[in-house]
């Protein structure tokens, strides 16, 4: 019975439709990059690119490679160290922020003329300012996730119903009362958006960090997956930059997924029954 | 009677209390004194109006005629009290009610023509006065629009409504009559100071190498710049055109291809099916994972980095355009095919207007991570350029320059996103109004 609905599920038409379209973009990459060896002219574009079958034999290669897996270790720490800081700092900041209006008032005119400025353009200024590179790109890496959070935490505490706050304090709550059961169930969706969202952006700032900082380790491959993009990009192995390339979307969906399942978690009345 | 004391009683009465001094003078010259004995009738319903009334001392019972719908068909009339004021409606000119005193009573009588004529030199004020006799006469009657829709209107712009430069100053005086100003320069000032203090003065362990607050202004306004780069120097601009540039271009192209996309996903159940999967496969990887693929695809340099920015802006477009769609309650369209309208119609007149305000949220994301990847793009593979200027600026030991180039970015990436949310304010205008209506 279960396994009847779970073909059932498997092989519904979305599904077959899906597997069909990643098919068929597949084969147009692979042939589009072959245009030159079968059919005698380069595609424009994708002639450049590796065929699909070239990067898989390269993943293959890869695989038994503990550099290659070492990049993946180095990358992840990295993003983890930047994430876990900006949780750190700014989910207490964000809830200060909405709760008490002069803090509201002194810090959120600062804050906001620091967001515009891109958290790339602060790796010269982060290498220079900390003492080691893995520092500084963690750093940068805080930054990406930083803002997100605090935006998000602000706007979703500012959006509580200010009633709720009324008809607590009017039974006698104390301000931490307050805080502890209104202000942060209230916050947690979008804490947890702003967690999914920013830990997107740390994938995103750490590759970039390290191709720009040049990855911490000297020897090669141990410097994290953006270096291990940069190095096969110098180094001529154009299938190990697509390898490379997919590997940190793997992680980085791998990373938002997990964040969202242990909102999830931790938001039950949010579940969709 | 004299004329002070005209003027004195126009004050108190209600259209005319917030004339100013020398006009009410003026107007009290238009004004003519008459007393009259009780049981007289100043005008039966029907008779041409030519005056309106201000009574000084006595009472008058004022009646209106039948057909007229008022909320009080009867009232008395007492001193500082206004009747008559059909005279100043432009189109009927008809008494509507039917006057007669109820003791000996003074009053002054204005001739309706006059004032108006009055008022034409003096719109401002003159709009101010029809409007209090327009408030007078709506709380009189049940259908006040359809009476108080005639007093004239002097001035283009209706003085009630504060447009524009007034209630620019107006939010501006609350704004600066509120701690937030102070609170900000507060924080600007923990902010500079900070930096001012750590870097130059107490020369903090890690912080002495960084550029100081003083050294970046100077720099920065200076008409010799020690680095090569001020708000005087042309290349300064030369950096800012070119990153603005790429961004318009990569802007323009994300939001032609990507909000077609979006609306064809959304609208379309096949084709979201066959394309969707290859768009949520291509997408977890980073924007900035795609340089060195983007440099082999496309030669040069400038072209790679036109498609760093418009991939980031294009996936941000599609997929709030396409979840603009998905947000449109399904009866609109149904309601409309119910109409008669055509696959076609349905999807020019329902899903654009209806995924407009997503639209508008995904286009102000996609300006923001278009900049966010054309610095990452510039930094690695640009000539020219706000990223360009950073990075050379670090490897050849520049710092100031640094600085100068992050605050440029955050300037020029804070007016992109504000120029896009202005146009998306202006565009959603009918949503606002709709949202204001619907109370919520």
């Amino acid at each position: 019975m279960i396994s009847k609905r779970l073909t059932k599920s498997l092989f519904s038409r979305s599904n077959l439709r899906a597997v069909i379209a990643i098919f068929v973009f597949l084969v147009l990459w692979e042939v589009g990059s072959r245009s030159k060896d079968w059919f005698g002219f380069p595609m424009p574009w994708v002639g450049h690119v590796p065929p699909p079958t070239a990067v898989l034999v390269a993943w293959y290669g890869l695989l038994g490679d503990p550099g290659y897996w070492q990049s993946w270790y180095m990358s992840t720490l990295r993003v983890l160290a930047g994430f876990l800081a900006a949780m750190v700092i700014g989910i207490p900041l964000g809830l200060f922020m909405a709760v008490n209006k002069t803090f509201h008032g002194i810090v959120f005119p600062s804050f906001e003329v620091l967001r515009p400025i891109p958290p790339l353009a602060w790796v010269p200024a982060s290498i220079i300012f900390w003492p080691t590179q893995e520092l500084s790109i963690a750093f940068v890496t805080f930054l990406g996730a930083f803002f997100t959070i605090v935006i998000n935490v602000l706007g979703g505490a500012k959006s509580i119903d200010p009633r709720f706050f009324q008809s607590a304090q009017s039974m006698g709550s104390s301000q931490w009362d307050v805080f502890r059961r209104v202000v942060l169930p209230a916050t947690l969706p979008s804490i947890v958006v702003g967690s999914a969202v920013g830990m997107g952006i740390t994938w995103e700032v750490v590759v970039a960090a390290e191709m720009i900082s040049g990855g911490g380790g000297t020897t090669g491959s141990g410097g994290g997956l953006g270096f291990f993009i940069w190095n096969s990009y110098v180094g001529g192995s154009y299938e190990q930059i697509v390898v490379g390339m997919i590997s940190i979307g793997i992680a980085g969906f791998v990373c938002s997924e997990l964040l969202r399942k242990l909102g999830g978690y931790l938001t039950p009345w949010l579940r969709k029954r | 009677m004299n004329q002070n004391q005209t003027a004195d009683l126009l004050k108190r009465s209600m259209p005319f209390q917030t004339v100013p001094g020398e006009m009410l003078e003026a107007i009290a010259k238009l004004a003519r004194y008459e007393s009259y004995a009780r049981g007289d009738v100043i005008y039966h319903q029907g008779d041409f109006a030519d005056d309106v009334f201000i009574v000084s001392s006595g009472a008058v019972q004022h009646t209106l005629g039948i057909g007229f719908q008022a909320t009080h068909p009867e009232k008395i009339v007492r001193s500082g009290g206004v009747f008559g004021w059909a005279a100043v409606l432009d189109n009927q000119r008809t008494r509507m009610a039917k006057t007669v005193c109820m003791e000996r009573t003074e009053l002054i009588r204005i001739n309706g023509e006059e004032l108006i004529n009055f008022f034409k030199a003096t719109p401002e004020t003159g709009d101010i006065v029809m409007s209090r006799f327009a408030t007078m006469i709506n709380k009189e009657y049940t259908m006040p629009e359809e009476v108080a829709g005639h007093v004239p209107h002097f001035t283009q712009v209706p003085v009630t409504v504060a447009t524009g430069l007034s209630l620019t100053m107006f939010r501006l005086s609350q704004w600066l009559k509120s701690p937030k100003p102070y609170l900000m320069m507060t924080g600007f000032g923990i902010l500079l100071a900070t930096w001012y203090l750590a870097v130059e003065v107490w020369k903090l362990p890690r912080f002495a190498d960084m550029p100081g607050l003083t050294t970046v202004m100077k720099e920065w306004f200076s008409k010799d710049p020690v680095y090569g780069l001020s708000i005087w120097t042309p290349e300064y601009y030369q950096h800012i055109w070119v990153s603005v540039r790429r961004i318009l271009i990569a802007f323009f192209l994300a939001t032609v291809l990507g909000v077609p996309l979006g609306l064809f996903l959304g609208w379309s159940k096949t084709f979201r099916e066959y394309v969707f999967p290859v768009f949520e496969t291509l997408r977890p990887i980073p924007i900035l994972a795609w340089v060195p693929l983007a440099i082999i695809m496309f030669q040069g340099s400038e072209t790679p980095v036109i498609f760093l920015t418009f991939l980031a802006s294009f996936y941000a477009t599609a997929l709030n355009t396409m979840l603009g769609v998905e947000t449109i309650d399904e009866s609109y369209s149904r309601a409309a095919a119910c109409l008669g309208a055509s696959k076609w119609q349905v999807f020019r007149e329902v899903i654009v207007p209806g995924a407009m305000p997503f639209m508008f949220t995904g286009l102000q994301i996609s300006i923001g991570v278009a900049w966010f990847s054309l610095v990452a793009g510039e930094m690695v593979a640009g000539e020219y350029g706000l990223g360009y200027v950073i990075n050379t600026s670090y490897t050849m030991v520049r710092y100031p320059t640094i600085v100068i180039g992050m605050i440029t970015l955050g300037i020029v990436g804070y007016v992109s996103s504000a120029l896009v949310r202005m146009a998306g304010d202006y565009m959603m205008q009918w949503r606002v109004r709709e949202l204001a209506l619907g109370g919520r």
